[in-house]
């Protein structure tokens, strides 16, 4: 399949160090792209490219073909990037609704304000939401906080879809509702990359894998034979010798 | 249109008609003091657009004020007085628009030193200005404009950012503004173009402003820099807004009467006195804002606020008289807030578990 997002040559350094070096990948529509590596290696970093939220030093972001390495963060979101946030970010005095229905009247499909409020509503109760649409953020569960984040960024209508570590800390049985909302996502056609570190999501849900290192992309190809790569194995665990 | 909602057009309909009959109903000082309060009421409510949702604390009144009000004192000799009105709603525009794109990505702190330093760089550049190529200190304004037409047009005012502020909370603009308040990352997340939004608001807020100044203009007869960019203007505004509340439309309200009646009382009385009173009222809401204090003293305060235990020899229904006095009231939010807390124990009183 064509792909949707294409990232070539991508690098940023913060002073001497450099976060993501010379990074490219591609993901194609309702791919589930796994981005792993040891803390600090520069997933995040390299979605914050992506996303927008800072800019790149080299490098380009095509989406469809369509360059947006210069595109500022709130373009790209109408550009048809989203993203979540590893620490999740929602207006904390707010109804969890209104973050959503900024979503939805500033994503690629703008609303007014009445039907963006049915929207919302919609895409809140697609996550099972309805009911919290009214609470703030500190009145909502973790779960529930991360999927709120999940319905803004969706409220959007992303074609690419960052998620950070968006399975992360949550109990066997949320796990697997959480896999199943990713599964349900890639079904709807939306290219997802995923970075996580709970290694049984990423074996079920990703078709592909990357894993990165120091900024740089030691492997890619399918979880099972990446997980067993020496270079992966020596990332995470250390030399023979050391 | 609910019954609740007619119920309401139908009083505030009938509270502006009150207001607009105020000049036939009081006396010239009366008349003065509403013109006063008019006012600082459209100052405050324009400052609270800008600075209630976007967090960013403005000292930038006096300049917009003055701004408004120099304009028509320097050109009302040359031209009719509503043209005037309109060069200074033009030139307010202006200044809104090159002041917002400049330092609206400047944060916090140093936005609250740069535009209280603009109201003093124009005051100092007038001055110049003035003794050096004019050979004046101030100007005059006489038009026939008097005091009633003046307070007519301030009512008009604010009846209009009333109705601004209300029907922004409905548009895309007043979402985007919500959101920017509470987390900018995520507003540009959502796809908002937070700098757009931020300017967009100040130039009404500012616009609003320097009308205001325009409008007053004609009430003072006689207009030195000193006076028009006063900065006594921007700090009262700042606090009225603050005592009032912010959250609310009609919060400003609930600040600006009181702090004008004290005003009005103790300039008469103790003119020395003010200051020193707008000084501690100031110290009070800084001390209790939310935000801006350590964990520590909100923690205090948070002892402090605890319901004192039932003295004994209460019993019955003054229990439930006690537990409404004795409850914490939230002054974070004003003056509003007390009112609505009262309310909603007025309305649905619940009795209170465990006592």
């Amino acid at each position: 399949m064509v792909a949707l997002l294409e990232v070539d040559g991508l690098t940023k350094a913060f002073g001497g160090l450099v976060a993501v070096n010379d990074m490219s990948l591609s993901v194609s529509p309702g791919e589930v792209l796994g981005l792993i590596g040891p803390n600090g290696s520069g997933k995040t970093t390299l979605l914050n490219l992506i996303a927008g939220t800072i800019r790149s030093d080299a490098g380009t972001i095509r989406i469809g073909g369509e360059d947006v390495t210069r595109l500022p963060n709130h373009l790209r979101v109408r550009k048809r990037i989203n993203r979540t946030f590893q620490l999740v970010r929602m207006p904390p005095n707010l109804p969890a609704i209104v973050g959503v229905m900024a979503g939805v009247m500033y994503g690629a499909e703008p609303k007014r304000y009445k039907d963006a409020e049915y929207e919302a509503a919609g895409i809140l109760g697609e996550l099972n939401l309805l009911l919290k649409a009214g609470y703030r953020l500190d009145q909502l569960t973790y779960i529930e906080q991360k999927r709120v984040e999940l319905a803004r960024a969706l409220a959007t209508r992303p074609r690419v879809l960052l998620l950070d570590e968006w399975l992360s800390g949550l109990s066997p049985g949320e796990l697997d509702g959480g896999m199943s909302v990713v599964w349900s996502l890639a079904a709807q056609g939306i290219a997802v990359i995923l970075v996580e570190h709970v290694m049984t999501a990423v074996r079920a849900l990703c078709s592909r894998v990357v894993v990165m290192n120091a900024g740089v992309k030691i492997a890619e190809g399918p979880p099972g034979e990446v997980l067993r790569d020496a270079e992966v194995i020596r990332a995470y665990l250390g030399d023979d010798d050391a | 249109m609910t019954t609740g909602s007619k119920i309401a057009a139908v009083a505030l309909a009938m509270l502006v008609a009150l207001l607009a009959a105020v000049p036939w109903l009081v006396s010239d000082y009366g008349l003065g003091f509403m013109v006063n309060l008019m006012c600082y009421l459209v100052l405050t409510i324009a400052w609270t657009l800008f600075s209630g949702t976007t967090r960013y604390v403005s000292l930038a009144t006096a300049a917009f004020f003055g701004l408004g009000a120099y304009t028509v004192a320097m050109l009302v000799k040359e031209m009719p007085i509503y043209a005037t009105f309109g060069i200074a709603l033009v030139l307010g525009t202006v200044m809104a628009l090159l002041v917002g794109l400049v330092t609206l990505r400047i944060s916090g702190m140093f936005f609250v030193v740069f535009g209280f330093g603009l109201s003093e760089l124009i005051r100092e550049v007038l001055i110049w200005w003035e003794i050096n190529q004019t050979k004046t200190l101030g100007r005059y304004v006489f038009v026939p404009f008097d005091t009633t037409l003046i307070y007519w047009h301030l009512l008009g005012l604010a009846v209009l950012v009333f109705l601004v502020g209300w029907l922004l909370r409905r548009t895309r603009l007043g979402i985007a503004l919500l959101v920017i308040g509470d987390d900018e990352t995520m507003a540009r997340q959502a796809g908002i173009n937070v700098p757009l939004a931020k300017v967009a608001i100040f130039v009404v807020s500012s616009v609003f402003m320097t009308v205001v100044g325009a409008v007053m203009a004609p009430r003072f007869g006689y207009l030195t820099p000193n006076f028009a960019f006063n900065p006594l203007i921007s700090f009262q505004v700042v606090i009225m807004a603050l005592l009032g509340g912010m959250q609310r439309l009609w919060g400003p309200v609930l600040g600006v009467v009181p702090l004008m009646l004290l005003s009005e009382l103790l300039q008469v009385r103790f003119p020395f006195w003010y200051s020193v009173f707008l000084g501690l009222v100031f110290m009070i809401i800084v001390y209790f804002l939310p935000r801006g204090i350590t964990g520590l003293v909100e923690d205090a305060w948070r002892v402090l606020c605890r319901p004192i235990s039932l003295p004994r020899g209460v019993t019955g229904p003054l229990i439930d008289v006690w537990g409404s006095l004795s409850r914490p009231i939230s002054l974070p939010r004003g003056i509003a807030g007390i009112i609505e807390d009262t309310w909603a124990r007025l309305v649905r009183r619940q009795p209170t578990g465990g006592r």
